[in-house]
């Protein structure tokens, strides 16, 4: 079997992992699916813009930013448990295995965050719901991007499981709360300082999200820029996530243990 | 060509603590190798070296001529290693964790569900075959994760442990597999802290210790250059039992003479066959009557103690 097939196998296998565990599969959607149907409805009557525009399309990001998250939850139970060993020692290189988590990590988050926009698309019909189409290339590489962000953070809290957990939380809310998920750009710009306005506005969130507000469901013409800078933010994600991901396996390969 | 020939080689996981120390270990095409010492011996880290999972710090180990340093991806495809702990997805079932390491080990896809079927029914998991990973017993799981060897079966196979867990039953059907497949050609490596697994499986055995290889030979050579490892037990009608002892333990080949009550004794000698026709001809000459005699061997815990002067199980808990 070739490498390439094997990095394959694994990368099916983990993305099947993802979707065998139910109980967290119902706990995001029900959260998701609550956020988009009561409280952006409810939102849209308190605020004066349009929230279900600017809030729909957030949760598809945020449902693409969790499922992604979901693989460091993964890795870190398979170095708890020493499947990690098992799977270094199956005829890959190093690299390959964290290859194949990233992808597994980008194709799962980008299953569930494409059920939630079908979703979406019936609450706040698309103008262009062939720019959707369009953006699915680009979300995926900013899950794997993602991914590659719960991989660093697995690797770094190594065993102790409470410690992953809370860097996840952390990242969780620094990049969810810096991102235009939650409200517009202009809305944003009146509370935070340009430094933080300009972090805002370069995060692969936000950048993800305007995308989908603009092309698909206000069915503005795709600007390439855009995707340009989607597709190099979170790019430099997934290489930095892949590359601590990888230096925790090469630290088991040496140490026996992270 | 040896199958596995490593040289000098070592592993240090601190400044201090080292896993292996200079080893000079040879496996022969073919052959059952079993690894025996107590736990903390060095055992694991070797074959972990040998599966290319570990990085040995110094040193050289090849496996079917291929450095495991330099090319761990083609040794990898040579060989399968069963864990000390049962490695599985753990919401998967047992036959998907199969199914998943036969299509990344290359098995063809028209054999994997006979073999998989087979094993699950031979290894008494077919019960246990809808049930998740996570709620596999310790028996079970340990099965499982032999299993994954015999479905691949490589060239050279890995095995830590292999029946630790699995009741008597079960130890025998693994132990019968493992020697399927070093029929079918395969190099075998196991390493374990039961003497019974090591007597049954071995061809040679390697006895390790803090990291060092102490000696290594078949369990019959192993066993034969024990001096006084053959073991007399006696019972004699005498009614001056203090004489008869000492009597005894004049006779040349006698290492040590032990009353275990009454009119019992133990005699550890270098050899039986030599011993026995002096000792009968003594109890003739001193009027004393042999009632019974038992001679046994040596086993391996023997030869380990023979060896280290310790205990193989004295920190095995």
């Amino acid at each position: 079997m070739s490498e390439i097939r094997v990095v394959l196998a694994l990368a099916r296998n983990d993305f099947s992992y993802f979707f065998r565990t139910k109980w967290l599969m119902a706990i995001l959607l029900s959260l998701n699916l609550s956020d988009m149907l009561v409280v952006a409805f409810v939102y849209n009557g308190i605020m004066k813009i349009d929230y279900l525009i600017i809030f729909i399309p957030g949760i598809i990001i945020m449902g693409l930013f969790a499922a992604s998250l979901d693989t460091g939850r993964r890795i870190w139970l398979a170095l708890r448990e020493g499947v990690i060993q098992y799977e270094l020692s199956l005829p890959v290189q190093t690299h390959g295995v964290v290859v194949a988590y990233l992808l597994a990590g980008g194709a799962a988050a980008l299953v569930y965050a494409s059920s939630l926009m079908v979703i979406a698309l019936i609450v706040l019909p698309a103008s262009a719901i062939w720019s959707a189409f369009m953006l699915l290339p680009f979300l995926f590489i900013l899950a794997m991007g993602l991914a590659g962000i719960a991989a660093t953070l697995a690797a770094i809290a190594s065993t102790h499981g409470e410690f992953f957990f809370a860097f996840q939380n952390i990242v969780q809310m620094a990049l969810l709360t810096l991102s235009t998920v939650y409200y517009p750009l202009e809305e944003i710009q009146k509370f935070l300082p340009p430094l933080l306005v300009t972090v805002v506005a370069a995060n692969p969130l936000s950048l993800a999200t305007e995308a989908l507000r603009q092309y698909t469901f206000n069915g503005a013409p795709i600007e390439l820029s855009l995707l340009a800078n989607i597709f190099l933010t979170s790019s430099l994600f997934a290489i930095v996530g892949g590359f601590a991901y990888l230096g925790a396996l090469r630290q088991i390969r040496v140490k026996g243990k992270l | 060509m040896y199958a596995v020939e490593t040289n000098d080689l070592t592993k240090r996981y601190s400044k201090k603590a080292y896993a292996l120390k200079n080893l000079d270990f040879t496996i022969d095409e073919n052959e059952v190798m079993v690894l025996l010492g107590p736990n903390g011996s060095g055992k694991t880290t070797l074959l972990l070296i040998l599966a290319t999972v570990l990085k040995p710090t110094s040193g050289h180990a090849e496996v079917m001529g291929l450095d495991v340093s330099a090319h761990p991806t083609h040794v990898r495809r040579l060989l399968g290693i069963s864990f000390q702990e049962a490695r599985g997805f753990w919401r998967h079932k047992p036959a998907d964790i199969l199914r998943f390491h036969a299509n990344v080990c290359g098995v063809p896809k028209e054999k994997r569900d006979t073999l998989i079927d087979n094993l699950l029914k031979d290894l008494e998991l077919w019960d246990a075959r809808n049930k998740l990973f996570m709620h596999l017993s310790g028996g079970q799981a340990k099965r499982l994760e032999v299993a994954k060897v015999f479905v691949h079966r490589p060239k050279f196979a890995i095995f830590d442990e292999p029946t630790s867990q699995v009741d008597l039953r079960g130890k025998r059907k693994i132990w019968a597999q493992i020697l399927r497949l070093r029929e079918e050609g395969s190099t075998i490596l196991v390493a374990t802290n039961e003497v019974r697994e090591a007597e049954f499986l071995a061809d040679r055995v390697t006895v390790l210790d803090e990291g060092k290889k102490v000696v290594c030979d078949s369990v019959r050579h192993l066993k034969d250059s024990i001096t006084g490892g053959d073991v007399v037990e006696l019972e004699i009608d005498t009614p001056d039992v203090q004489t008869i002892e000492q009597v005894l333990s004049r006779i040349e080949g006698t290492v040590k003479i032990s009353n275990s009550g009454e009119n019992r004794f133990k005699a550890h000698v270098s050899m039986a066959e030599s011993w026995v026709p002096k000792m009968t001809d003594v109890c003739y000459r001193n009027k004393a009557n042999i009632v019974s005699i038992r001679v046994t061997e040596p086993s391996l815990d023997d030869v380990f103690l023979h060896f280290t002067g310790r205990a193989l199980r004295e920190d095995t808990g």
